[in-house]
């Protein structure tokens, strides 16, 4: 057993690290005093990861795949051959639960009582996959369902709506659960082979937090993976067809049954295959740049709001994956043409009158007492631990890089990333009553 | 769990207590109660919206939120909820711990913003500002409209509406748009001072606090006049036995149809057969195991969530699922059989034991969220049944078998309502 800790004065955290030979990566972090417990397994297997090549086996042909695999075989894992794994978890009064993103997949339980029997199921039946013909088509109403209650939801469409006018062909255009025809050509044979592509433990990590000892959780992965025996790992090269710098349209529209338009207004990022430290500094100075220009407290938010062009849910945020990035800001207005002109406005005025200096310290503050604040929940440090870490990023970091921006790294920013001829919008109108 | 200490200041205003060091931050949560009405909801709604845009010394909702951006993006909130047939204005403060920041005094600076926008709002000829309200009149139309843009909460709302069209329940949270145009900026100032004086109000602090400097500190920071007799407030109806089921159905341009059942359970929360009722609305569909998600989802495959829920002071429960319009009589059938199979006794032991584990879980997390202690209490104390965690789950333990059969007999459909698309059955695919 070797467990490394790391302490983190500023966010005071103690988080325990352990490379298993053999097994995936182990993080605990211990949390006294909380009844919840919380462990996610996940995988780097998400939606955009549908074309891909073993690197050791260059004869092998490319393998394509149909958009939502990942989500079905995310549904589908939790099958057994006498059942459901739900009803195990039922058992120890554990709440199971599961997620797909562009990037990964992530199983997870959350339990008070039982622990050790409740994180050796978690472990078991993400490592044993059972899919079988009948299964596979009964699932498909399932997540037909799914997709058409997200194409009611006005929020997930305007989003979509952005990534499909920023992106000509890299796949995060489109939804991850795919689309009623493309999961009808999902075989139980392709979730075998993604299966056993990308759910090998070097692929994999694990995130356990609660008031819990780290050694006994650690005893429990190395017992649960000494009697495994893993095929060596085919390394992976996945495929991501070749996205230019340029937005795909400059603008996309839909009509839905909502009472009011929806605007998002989205920046394309101009890089790509940026890991590790440099891509949360970038990260962190965007959300710091549009804090600054955007937020609430910032000199455009009231007035926007005052007249009546936004409202409180009005929002922005930074994404940045190795292989694409993005800025989105918007929200619901009554009058998408007009807010999408003042924020282009905003920006323009902030080029011209520079981005002052007084305010960067508190915005910083802001940043990090948000932060602290979202330390209060497991599930935001266990989710937010891993999918940082697949991008080779100690999310425990994060204050102390935050303290090293400098309002320069932000002009920088502002000039070559909010950039007008890189931007585009989506907006979801109100279907025209005939 | 954390336990509460309570006590009530000399202007009748209820201090709680929960110290905990377990989180980065510390909660203030203050609840002012009035009755839920038709004529009442809309401005009772507008007065956290008016309140949260500016006060004396942060004149400006930009003056506000810079303060508060000082101190560490502070989160400050002014809503409404809805418990029973009560209308909550609720504010509060989440901060970070003084033990972040050493010698800022955070929560002090904190509670001192809180107390202005409760106490010293902006005014102007000795009302409201005129345009401040006229704006967030505006804003909070849009929010009443835009309940329709998230279908799934729109459909379990409509059925609420539909059900309760005749009882206080039946009110939107927010209000409704038409009681909400005349009201003027006069008029809303006095019905301000009015209720802060003479309603129930509650305060809350969880955190890493000192009780006795806490109390001291919140005594300071409610100093105001209030009303030696506060105003009761009416009591919740809950005893309804529907002389028939009402089908309502609305149509929308949409994809998926929304199947809503409402139900009426006649069991209160002070009622004792509170925590057999828990226990059936979590054998039918509280959870993945249950009988809903079992047969609705993965035995028929008719949805992807289908789920009971219940409004502990209304004793209402309701079904929500989202389906194929067509599926409409099959999926209805399906719920329906569940519900009956309860009545019947069929309950194995596996779901009794299932299920038991599976509330015990979801009380002992209580503890674990500033908030959900907070909302807890609160439930506590608008039920008037304040009990800890432990001895909820201590009733929950003795229920059997038979006092769920019991509650299922007490339990009556009232409204069906289905939200399904313009196009009639046929598939619109995109």
């Amino acid at each position: 057993m070797h467990l490394q800790v790391k302490q983190n004065a500023s966010l005071k955290e103690k988080i325990f690290h352990a490379a298993l030979k053999g097994g995936p990566d182990l993080y605990i972090l211990p949390r006294q005093g909380y009844n919840k417990k919380y462990a996610i397994f996940s995988t780097r297997f998400g939606s955009i990861d549908n074309a891909f090549r073993f690197v050791d086996n260059e004869q092998e042909e490319e393998v394509v795949l149909p958009d939502g695999v990942a989500h079905f075989l995310e549904h589908k894992l939790f099958d057994e051959e006498d059942g459901n794994v739900f009803d195990r978890f039922a058992y120890y009064g554990a709440s199971p639960n599961a997620f797909t993103s562009f990037t990964h997949t992530t199983y997870l339980f959350s339990c008070t009582d039982f622990f050790p029997e409740n994180f050796k199921l978690l472990l078991d039946f993400v490592q044993a996959p059972y899919f079988t013909e009948e299964s596979v088509a009964k699932e498909q109403g399932i997540i037909q369902q799914e997709i058409r209650m997200y194409q009611d939801n006005p929020n997930w469409r305007v989003f979509f709506g952005i990534l499909e006018a920023l992106y000509t062909r890299h796949p995060v255009r489109n939804d991850i659960a795919g689309t009623a025809e493309s999961i009808s050509k999902i075989t139980k044979e392709l979730l075998y082979k993604c299966y056993y592509t990308f759910y090998h433990p070097r692929n994999m990590a694990i995130f356990v937090t609660g008031d819990l000892e780290p050694e006994a959780v650690c005893g429990l992965v190395e017992e649960n993976i000494a009697g495994r025996s893993f095929p060596p790992f085919h390394a992976t090269q996945r495929l991501y067809p070749r996205e230019g710098a340029a937005v795909h349209q400059k603008k996309v529209t839909r009509e839905l049954s909502v009472s009011q338009p929806l605007l998002n207004l989205g920046f394309k990022d101009t890089y790509a295959d940026l890991q590790g430290r440099e891509l949360f500094v970038r990260e962190l100075t965007t959300e710091l740049l549009l804090e600054m220009i955007f937020g609430k407290g910032g000199p455009f938010f009231t007035s926007l709001y005052e007249e009546g062009l936004i409202d409180e849910h009005f929002d922005f945020g930074f994404t940045g994956e190795c292989s694409y990035g993005y800025t989105l800001l918007g929200g619901r207005t009554k009058h998408p043409e007009k807010l999408h002109a003042r924020l282009l406005a905003a920006i323009k005025k902030i080029k011209k009158e520079g981005l002052g200096t007084d305010s960067f310290a508190r915005y910083k503050r802001k940043m990090r007492g948000q932060l602290l604040r979202s330390f209060n929940s497991l599930e935001f440090i266990a989710n937010n631990y891993l999918a940082y870490r697949f991008r080779q990023i100690d999310f425990f970091e994060i204050l102390d890089l935050l303290e090293e921006i400098k309002i320069e790294d932000l002009e920088k920013r502002l000039y070559e990333h909010l950039r007008e001829d890189l931007h585009a919008v989506s907006i979801v109108y109100p279907v025209r009553q005939d | 769990m954390i336990s509460l200490e309570s006590k009530t200041l000399p202007v009748n205003v209820n201090i709680h207590l929960l110290p905990t060091s377990k989180f980065k931050t510390t909660l203030v949560s203050v609840f002012l109660q009035q009755a839920l009405a038709k004529e009442l909801a809309a401005k009772t709604a507008l007065l956290p919206a008016v309140l949260k845009r500016g006060t004396r010394q942060y004149p400006t909702f930009r003056d506000l939120k810079v303060r508060l951006e000082e101190l560490y993006g502070a989160a400050l909130s002014a809503d409404v909820v809805k418990k029973g047939e009560r209308q909550l204005v609720s504010f509060s403060l989440e901060i970070i711990n003084d033990k972040f920041t050493p010698g800022e005094k955070l929560l002090q600076q904190g509670l001192s913003i809180l107390k202005d926008v409760i106490t010293d709002p902006l005014l102007e000829n000795g009302g409201f500002r005129q345009d401040y309200v006229q704006q967030e009149k505006e804003q909070l139309t849009k929010e009443i409209r835009g309940l329709v843009n998230d279908k799934v909460s729109y459909a379990l709302e409509r059925c609420i509406q539909e059900m309760c069209s005749q009882e206080r329940f039946g009110v939107y949270k927010y209000g409704s748009v038409e009681e909400l145009q005349p009201v003027s900026t006069g008029e809303l100032y006095t019905y301000y001072q009015n209720i802060l004086q003479e309603n129930p109000l509650d305060v809350f602090v969880v955190g890493e606090i000192d009780p006795e400097n806490t109390f001291a500190l919140i005594q300071d920071t409610f100093s105001f006049s209030r009303a030696g007799n506060l105003v009761e407030l009416p009591p919740v109806e809950v005893e309804n036995i529907p002389a028939e089921v009402s089908y309502q159905e609305e149509k929308l341009p949409i994809n998926q149809g929304k199947l809503t059942l409402g139900y009426r359970t006649n069991i209160s929360y002070q009622d004792e057969a509170y925590p057999a009722l828990l226990f059936y609305n979590a054998v039918l569909g509280g959870f993945p195991h249950s009988k809903l998600f079992q047969n609705v989802r993965e035995k028929a495959s008719l949805a992807y969530y289908v789920f009971s829920r219940l409004e502990k002071h209304k004793g209402i429960q309701l079904i929500g699922s989202g389906i194929e319009v067509s599926d409409y009589e099959q999926a209805l059938e399906i719920i329906l059989q569940q519900v009956e199979e309860i009545k019947k006794g069929q309950i194995s032991k596996e779901e009794m034991k299932n299920t038991k584990r599976a509330l015990l879980n979801g009380l002992k997390i209580v503890g674990d969220s500033p908030y959900s202690l907070v909302g807890f209490y609160m439930d506590g104390l608008i039920g008037k049944r304040t009990e800890e965690t432990e001895h909820l789950m201590q009733r929950i333990a003795e229920v059997k078998e038979e006092d769920i059969v019991a509650v299922a007999h007490r339990v009556y459909l009232d409204t069906i309502y289905f939200l399904r698309s313009t196009n009639g059955d046929e598939r619109k695919q995109e």
